[in-house]
């Protein structure tokens, strides 16, 4: 046990570092691209009264949901050099990991908007609202709190997918760890560690979601009950 | 002052509303009685264009629309600004205090600023009864609370012609009372109120002019008087069921 002690304390730096250059930044950007490629997409679903636009958004969802995250990361990667396309790791693992979280946060969204009474819509009718009004003041306030929860999994899932750009040899806090490993023969408490700075990374991101999803309910009773 | 000219709506094969023609008088209240699928709620809808006719026309306050074609964007807003509707189910905003609720409307549709809006929110609170509920949010208010907060939402955009689809049908006795007080008051100051209803006693008390849909047809159009007193089979038909209840 003191020896895997004294590995945790010694390892310690080179995960942390490992998770404060790579992990972390990677799901804060792919992240916020995600939002921005969930709401075009959202858009171009729903408000498009234009086939194409609307079929290009399913498509879209169809394929980046449907497939694996490493099989994208590989074909983003490992496949596009072919036509002539090559991107850097980096380039490459926020791409795909945008493109994979933004589909879900597109479904997310959908849902989101789909769920807001009929009778919201009316009312912003009859009140005159233009439709840029109807989506400011009335939809989007309610479809953010409704969104919270199916968005914070959103993140979770990109945190932890982010594990997968290892494969295409950038050293996040899973290849970092795996050196470790490799280096010291101790797979056991080297991934054990990995295991736990993931999830304290996932569980302040529980800690932010839930705070927002009260800030954002504070209107509805059964919440704060 | 609101004329209907031949107005026909349907909904697929089925026609709701069948060449019906109408006028009503501002600072009256009308009430539209008719059984469940008469078309009442459709009628009422119409008025606001919440539902576009497929024929006819619609004259109020000096604004008239044709239907027909599409409409522009320009001629809904015009036409619907000379009405304002409350809903059986309030429709409320969630996210908004009973005040903003009220408030939003004015400013949005660059009335007023958000000061005098609030200003004029306060007051139709308070003349709803609601002054000290200004900061509640709909979740908790009664469900009487919020319709005269949506009532007084109506009233913030200053409409022409008050439309009620079914006010208090999702209500109970002690509440749906609080909600017809209010309505009386408004019919009181002569206000020009539509209202689609099963409340009997409102309709023979307060309405100025019953209007009785059946099947997507005016059958009744008049005082209340002559229609409580008439000797119409269908209307004592649907008039009897009331008085056995």
């Amino acid at each position: 046990m003191n020896r895997y002690i004294e590995l945790w304390i010694e390892s310690l730096p080179q995960l942390l570092e490992a998770m404060v250059k790579v992990t972390l930044p990677l799901t804060l950007i792919a992240f916020v691209l995600s939002l921005l490629i969930g709401i075009l997409a959202t858009v171009m679903r729903t408000r498009s009264n234009v086939n194409p636009l609307n079929w290009i958004s399913r498509f879209y969802v169809w394929v980046f949901r449907g497939t694996p995250l490493l099989v994208q990361l590989f074909l983003i990667f490992y496949g596009l050099p072919r036509l002539g396309i090559t991107l850097d790791t980096w380039t490459a693992a926020i791409i795909t990991l945008s493109l994979n979280t933004g589909a879900y946060v597109a479904e997310t969204f959908r849902a989101s908007v789909a769920s807001i009474p009929r009778g919201q819509f009316e009312a912003a009718r009859t009140l005159n609202f233009t439709k840029m009004q109807t989506l400011t003041k009335v939809v989007i306030p309610q479809a953010v709190r409704i969104a919270l929860p199916p968005l914070g999994n959103d993140l979770i899932d990109l945190v932890k997918g982010t594990a997968l750009v290892s494969t295409i040899s950038l050293v996040d806090l899973f290849q970092s760890g795996r050196q470790v490993a490799a280096r010291t023969y101790e797979p056991l408490a080297m991934y054990l560690e990995v295991a736990f700075l993931y999830l304290i990374i996932v569980t302040i991101l529980s800690w932010g979601q839930r705070y927002l999803e009260k800030r954002s309910s504070r209107y509805v009773r059964s919440a704060n009950a | 002052m609101l004329k209907l000219e031949d107005l026909t709506k349907s909904f697929e094969a089925t026609t709701v509303l069948d060449n019906i023609s109408l006028d009503l008088e501002s600072g009256e209240t009308t009430v539209i009685l008719g059984p469940s699928g008469s078309g009442k709620s459709t009628l009422l809808r119409c008025l606001n264009l919440l539902e576009t006719p497929q024929s006819g026309t619609l004259f109020i306050e000096g604004d008239l629309v044709e239907f027909g074609g599409k409409l522009t964007d320009e001629q809904v807003r015009t036409i619907r600004k000379h009405s304002a509707m409350v809903f059986q189910s309030f429709n409320l905003f969630p996210h908004y205090t009973a005040l903003q609720n009220v408030a939003l409307a004015p400013v949005l549709n660059g009335k007023m600023n958000k000061k005098d809006a609030n200003k004029l929110a306060s007051d139709l609170l308070d003349k709803v009864g609601l002054g000290a509920k200004k900061d509640s949010y709909p979740d908790n208010l009664s469900g009487g609370q919020q319709q005269r907060v949506a009532i007084a939402r109506a009233l913030a955009v200053s409409p022409d012609y008050l439309l009620f689809d079914e006010p208090t049908s999702a209500l109970d006795p002690e509440l749906e009372a609080e909600v017809i007080g209010v309505l009386i008051d408004l019919a009181r100051e002569k206000r020009s109120l539509v209202v689609v209803t099963h409340n009997m006693a409102f309709a023979q008390k307060v309405a100025d002019r019953i209007v009785f849909l059946e099947g997507g047809h005016v059958l009744y159009n008049g005082r209340p008087e002559g229609f409580f007193s008439s000797t119409n089979e269908r209307i004592r038909r649907f008039l009897n069921i009331f008085e056995t209840v």
